[in-house]
């Protein structure tokens, strides 16, 4: 692998010394063990529960009655509803293509541009990540009446590329800060420009971050909820808003149904997040790049 | 994170002095407004009941059965679009940024309010096929002095809906929220109306009333029902139905969702109030700034259609005051006629919401805002 | 003139990169929240519309001694909610990059993929399991364990608790990455040093990944402040967060000034914490070690 420093990895995981360690107290891996599987219980009980009650054959969501489709059958049913999550991947596959191309170019700028801008940009950068959403839909819903422009599809883009960029940057910097830019030097020592080093040498080093950063911002734009609520308007709405309109009247399992289709989604576009880089020749999952374990 | 650790007094300090600036620039927008006004077509004249496009309606969540808007898609060739607000005053906000709804579902004042701000389309009633079946009590309202503006969808009554295993001693009072065998599992509306509305009507004041320390007793009256209650939702029927609540303010149509989504429909009954029935009705209005308002017109010809309202009314559970819709709801509710709503009501013992003054509204408001953060 | 990698003209180069985000973040993030600031100090005309304006009125409001709780109660939320996160969340991380071995990625894996199902639902499907007459007091009921149930929903504990289950995956990732990071040698180092490994634990691992659980803290807490969803479908009569507050200032009384002073006094509260992240980050980034407290 190349440019990564050896203390992240070559140093050996902490895995290979448990049987070593003396157990007592905390550090104990039984212990940890179950604390652990009762997390994960806790974790997966509710989408458990979303997805059973989605093939309820009442509706209820209190006892489980048999086995049906008809909430499926019903959402898939409603041309309006079915068209809401055409929205909702519209809405995700434009943010993730525009949010990873301009995250990507302020990643590579932040690291190797040293001007005197770079501080600011940085902050300018980090700041989205640690702004509360309200914040950001309150803001969004002003700038776009103030400027006159019509709630719509594309300023629901516009609002989630705007929280999304910086989630790229974070991913694709943490990579790109652990190679040096030796190879880049040496294509442009072979006489090419700096775009074309840039092109043919760093994008695809890049490429199993980018790649990474842009399925999770997918995956997060689809989910989102809280800056579509602020700026949806006369366009259909996509699935999340839908979805907040009606569980606040009734019970539906519809939303169950809905629920489990959104998680198959976005789970395709994690699992792409993490398989898809083993197919550009990289041993290490999408995970260790999403996590940052490469910065 | 490699945040470059030169950022340090100075840069900060520049990036003050930048900010100041843009605040200055910020000032020139003093006295503007965030909205935009609407650009309103310049012909106003009646609409007529013919499809020209594909229709987008703003509607509340769960309203309309999809199937009716499936066969009038089927039968015209049209799309049938729905998008959900879950909240009168979000609708009018978005409508006011210029949102583009072929019919909106306002109540009275709302089409009220949003007639005189000139958003919404005159239609000739007696151009519509269904017209003649409905509810003689929605010719000429205050709202629409001329039958042209709005077509009504459902009207219903506010009361309370409770477990009559759970509690006893009903009196048929507002005061019912705080009957103790509901303490702690009593729902009061999240609707800043029906809310101060039912505090009004125990204290004796008009329900619409607007005298601030009138208000103000009311707002004493809700803090102190605040002790008993749960929670403060406008999901009765989920509340009701996971047994969350017991004694819950809501709205009639939502009890007979409960009834047909329960074992044991017979614990749940539902009482109006001696002090006063606040009856709604939920309008269909075309707004002015609709892409294809025939379409629209010609969409709530089919929804006042006997055979859909009828259809309709068994899927949401509330009544339409149309031929068809009527009936079927007096179907629904024959063995607990207190859910059921006496048009003849509407008129002296019933009451209506109205708040036209600005100034009456936001004092209503800030009192429940007020409620709700205490 | 290719190949010459000219100092000055390179640094132009790269800087180019930083104009097209530089340039959409402040357009479309720095000033709207600059509006948002002015609008602050606006009032609403007659027929409802937001004016701007220069006027303190809506902070005198936001100070008054009704709406202070509101925004305590929050940050109070927030805070349990980052202590329950990481209570959570840093032994799973910790037996993960420690015990996990081959199965680390799978693990890991597992931990992310509740937070593909919406939000949304998956706080309704909290509702629907702990209401009163839920799954999870039927079944208490059944076993004997109660006879009345448990009131679950509509209380605090259900709010931080949907909090919890929202924003956990903000706590793991970043105390994993740190622990993933740390140089297994220290460890051994450690045993030497202070011989059991809970000491070695208190000693090395804790201060190693101080910057993970700072990370993870602040990625919480700040989210959790200004949430409304957990409050709205779980929360009681006295658990109104300021999220809440602000959402009905725009979607329900119409009074967006008001909301505007709202948001800019909770995102002052919340400033110390931003700017203490910022600033941890920048001093990680020149003393990796020194960051870490050993």
């Amino acid at each position: 692998m190349t440019g990564v420093p050896p203390t992240t990895v070559g140093s050996g995981p902490l895995g290979k010394r448990k049987a070593k360690a003396r157990e007592d107290g905390f550090d104990r891996p039984r212990f940890l063990r179950v604390y652990s599987w009762f997390v994960y219980l806790y974790l997966f009980i509710p989408i458990a529960v979303v997805v059973i009650f989605s093939f309820n054959s009442v509706k209820s969501l209190q006892s489980f009655q048999g086995f049906s489709l008809q909430w499926y059958d019903e959402f898939l049913s409603d041309p309006t509803l079915r068209e809401s999550l055409f929205v909702s991947l519209r809405i995700a596959l434009i943010t993730m293509i525009i949010a990873t191309i301009i995250g990507t170019m302020l990643a590579i700028g932040l690291v190797r541009a040293k001007t005197r801008w770079s501080p600011a940009a940085n902050v300018l950068m980090l700041i989205p990540l640690v702004t509360p959403e309200i914040v950001a839909g309150i803001s969004a819903l002003l700038i776009f009446s103030q400027l006159g422009i019509q709630l719509s599809f594309w300023t629901i883009v516009i609002a989630h590329i705007t929280f999304s960029i910086s989630y790229v940057t974070v991913v694709v910097r943490g990579r790109l800060a652990s190679m040096g830019d030796e190879v880049e030097q040496a294509a442009m020592d072979l006489g090419a420009t700096r775009l074309q080093a840039v092109r043919l040498v760093l994008v695809p080093e890049l490429w199993p971050a980018i790649v990474a950063a842009g399925l999770l911002t997918f995956a997060l734009s689809f989910d989102d909820f809280v800056l579509s609520f602020f700026t949806t308007g006369e366009d259909i709405q996509p699935l999340p808003v839908r979805i907040w309109s009606a569980i606040r009247f009734g019970v539906s399992p519809t939303i169950n149904a809905i629920g489990t289709l959104m998680m198959v989604v976005s789970l395709t576009a994690v699992v792409a997040a993490v398989l898809l880089p083993r197919f550009f020749g990289r041993k290490e999952s999408g995970i260790k790049v999403l996590t940052g374990q490469e910065e | 994170m490699t945040l470059d650790p030169r950022l340090n007094r100075r840069q900060l300090l520049r990036a003050g002095a930048g900010g100041a600036l843009g605040l200055y620039g910020l000032g020139a927008l003093n006295g503007c407004t965030v909205e935009r006004p609407i650009d309103k077509p310049e012909s106003t004249a009646a609409i007529k009941p013919e499809i020209d496009g594909d229709i987008l309606i703003y509607n509340w969540a769960q309203y309309m059965d999809p199937d009716i808007k499936k066969r009038f898609s089927e039968k015209y060739g049209v799309e049938v679009n729905e998008v959900n607000f879950d909240n009168l005053e979000a609708m009018v906000t978005k409508l006011r940024a210029g949102g583009r709804y072929d019919i909106i579902w306002p109540t009275p004042e709302y089409a009220y309010r949003l007639n005189q701000e000139g958003l919404l389309h005159r239609f000739n009633r007696d151009s519509l096929n269904n017209a003649k079946g409905i509810s003689s009590f929605y010719d000429k309202g205050w709202w629409d002095p001329d039958s042209e503006l709005s077509i009504p969808y459902t009207y219903y009554t506010t009361g309370i809906a409770w477990r009559n295993d759970v509690v006893s001693g009903m009196t048929g009072s507002w005061n019912d929220l705080t009957n103790p065998d509901g303490a702690g599992k009593m729902f009061i509306l999240d609707d800043f109306q029906e809310a101060i509305g039912e505090a009004n009507l125990i204290n004796g004041w008009d329900l619409n009333t607007a005298d601030p320390n009138e208000l103000e007793i009311s707002k004493q009256t809700l803090l102190d029902q605040k002790e008993y209650a749960r929670g403060i939702s406008t999901n009765s029927t989920a509340n009701l139905v996971n047994g969350t609540a017991v004694i819950h303010q809501a709205w009639n149509g939502d009890i007979v969702n409960v009834r047909n989504q329960v074992d044991n429909p017979e614990d749940f009954s539902y009482e109006t109030c001696e002090e006063g029935v606040p009856v709604g009705t939920d309008l269909m209005c075309i707004p002015i700034t609709a892409r294809a308002p025939g379409t629209a017109l010609k969409f709530i010809d089919w929804v006042i259609q006997p055979d859909n309202a009828a259809q309709n009314v068994m899927w949401n559970g509330y009544p339409q005051p149309v031929e068809g819709g009527k009936e079927a709801f007096a179907s629904l509710v024959k063995d607990e006629p207190s859910i059921d709503v006496k048009l003849e009501a509407l008129g002296d013992g019933g009451m209506e919401y109205r708040l036209d003054d600005p100034d009456d509204r936001a004092l209503w408001n800030q009192t429940w805002t007020e409620v709700k953060a205490s | 003139m290719p190949g010459v990698a000219g100092d000055v003209s390179s640094k132009g180069f790269w800087s180019r990169f930083l104009l097209p985000g530089g340039v959409w973040l402040l357009l479309l993030f720095v000033v709207p929240i600059c509006l948002v600031l002015a609008l602050s100090f606006g009032y609403t005309d007659d027929l409802g519309r937001a004016v701007y304006s220069f006027g303190l009125e809506n902070y005198q409001d936001a100070f008054d001694p009704l709406y202070i709780p509101v925004l305590l109660r929050s940050i109070g939320f927030a805070v349990a909610t980052a202590a329950f996160c990481l209570l959570l969340g840093y032994p799973i991380a910790y037996y993960i990059a420690r015990y996990g071995g081959r199965r680390k990625h799978i693990l890991i894996a597992l931990l992310v993929i509740p937070f593909f199902v919406n939000y949304l639902v998956r706080t309704y499907a909290w509702v629907a399991l702990l209401a009163d007459e839920g799954l999870v007091n039927s079944a208490l009921k059944d076993l004997g364990l109660t006879e009345t149930g448990i009131q679950f929903v509509n209380t605090p504990y259900a709010v931080v608790g949907g909090l919890v289950y929202g924003y956990l995956v903000f706590m793991i990732l970043p105390i994993y990455a740190s622990l993933e990071r740390m140089d297994g040698s220290l460890i051994e180092a450690g045993k030497d040093l202070f011989g059991t490994p809970s000491r070695v634990f208190m000693h090395v691992t804790l201060p190693q990944t101080k910057q993970g659980i700072l990370a993870g803290c602040v990625l919480v807490f700040l989210p959790a402040v200004g949430d409304f969803v957990s409050a709205q479908l779980l929360g009681g009569p006295d658990t109104y967060m300021v999220g809440n507050l602000i959402q009905d200032q725009f979607f329900a009384a119409s009074n967006w000034p008001f909301g505007s002073a709202l948001t800019v006094v909770m995102m002052l509260f919340l400033s110390i914490w931003m700017l203490g992240y910022l600033r941890s980050a920048a001093r990680e980034a020149r003393d990796p070690v020194a960051a870490g407290g050993v």
